[in-house]
């Protein structure tokens, strides 16, 4: 006698990989065989999954069409199965899986577009945070200021590639009238994604800016980081920094840290 | 200038600078922002079967047959330099 687990296996198979229905499957339906049934589930598990790419993938979808697309995810479904109970898990790895995608290859910026996505998919459903309080922030003296830690808010990330993936990212959101002609040697890209209530924003990054906000990121104070960045970027920015990450809503909060 | 200088001119220029302008523009977006959110959470159901799966009518095999190799046919063609490298 088969356990519960056993058949659900055996189930599991059946569906994710496509396996033959074991014979001990004994259940009758008037219309049509167990197989058929089967096949039914397994087309619509496909189905949910496909979607659920295509709604995190909304750029690669449209650079490569619908029938390439559907032919990918259905490799990458077979490749990757969905391994959680929450759909907005499914599809981190479609960066990687691109790399190696042979019908893909010529693509060269596809899996770097794919990354920046996921980034996108992430923050919009990273933790809300509350924007930096700038009162909070005017009680701090400013001997003080260069022991701040600052935070980061849980959506912001940094994307880099070789190509021009933020130009090709916002060639493709709606408003935009798809026409557009981009050169792929146009230049290496950092791009940083955030977001504002619930917008997720994608914006182009200065190297120096990057820089900071890693040791920023790193945990380290407003002012050794300043110092490090400065050894790297003598022409850094510290002010247009700090005005354009507040803008985006990337630094949110600060402790006065260790004060000496 | 020195560090101490550099660092109070700057978290300054944020102080008086304020974050009207930021509010502003979270506000600007919130009309775009309810329809994505929608579309987005609606993934999250099983009732999504929209793309080509009507259950019983197109329930075959056929479906999962790999018997072509697809051709990127998007708006990647319109990114120049994109399909000449040879990998």
């Amino acid at each position: 006698m088969l356990a519960l687990s056993d058949d659900l296996t055996v189930f599991g198979s059946a569906i994710v990989r496509g396996e033959a229905v074991s014979p001990l499957v004994d259940t009758v339906y008037p219309h049509y065989s167990v197989a058929t049934a089967i096949d039914i589930y397994r087309n619509n598990y496909c189905g949910n999954l496909h979607d659920a790419l295509a709604s995190a993938y909304p750029v690669i979808y449209q650079l490569v069409g619908d029938d390439f697309f559907r032919f990918l995810a259905r490799q990458f479904i077979a490749q990757y199965p969905s391994c959680s109970a929450n759909l907005h898990h499914f599809g981190a790895e479609l960066a990687d899986f691109l790399t190696t995608f042979e019908p893909a290859q010529k693509l060269v910026y596809l899996a770097d577009v794919a990354a920046l996505e996921w980034a996108c998919h992430r923050a919009y459903f990273a933790d809300d945070a509350v924007m930096l309080d700038i009162n909070k922030l005017a009680q701090i003296p400013p001997e003080q200021y260069s022991d701040l830690i600052m935070r980061i808010h849980p959506a912001s990330q940094v994307v880099r590639s070789r190509y021009p993936i933020n130009a090709i990212w916002h060639a493709h959101q709606s408003g935009e009238n798809g026409d557009f002609h981009i050169e792929l040697d146009s230049g290496t890209n950092i791009v940083l994604v955030s977001r504002i209530a619930d917008v997720v924003q994608v914006n182009e990054l200065e190297e120096d800016c990057a820089a900071w906000l890693h040791e920023i990121q790193a945990g380290r104070a407003m002012g050794v980081a300043t110092d490090l960045t400065l050894e790297r970027f003598p022409d850094f920015d510290l002010h247009a920094a700090l005005l354009n990450l507040v803008r985006q809503n990337i630094l949110i909060d600060f402790n006065p840290g260790v004060i000496t | 200038m020195d560090k101490q200088k550099l660092l109070s001119v700057a978290i300054g220029g944020l102080l008086a600078l304020g974050l009207a302008s930021n509010a502003s523009a979270a506000d600007k977006k919130m009309d775009k922002e309810q329809c994505f959110g929608i579309a987005k959470a609606g993934k999250n159901d099983c009732s999504s079967n929209k793309s080509a799966h009507s259950c019983a009518g197109q329930a075959t095999k056929n479906n999962d047959a790999q018997d072509f190799v697809a051709v990127p046919k998007g708006t990647c063609d319109k990114i120049a330099g994109g399909t000449l490298k040879v990998m």
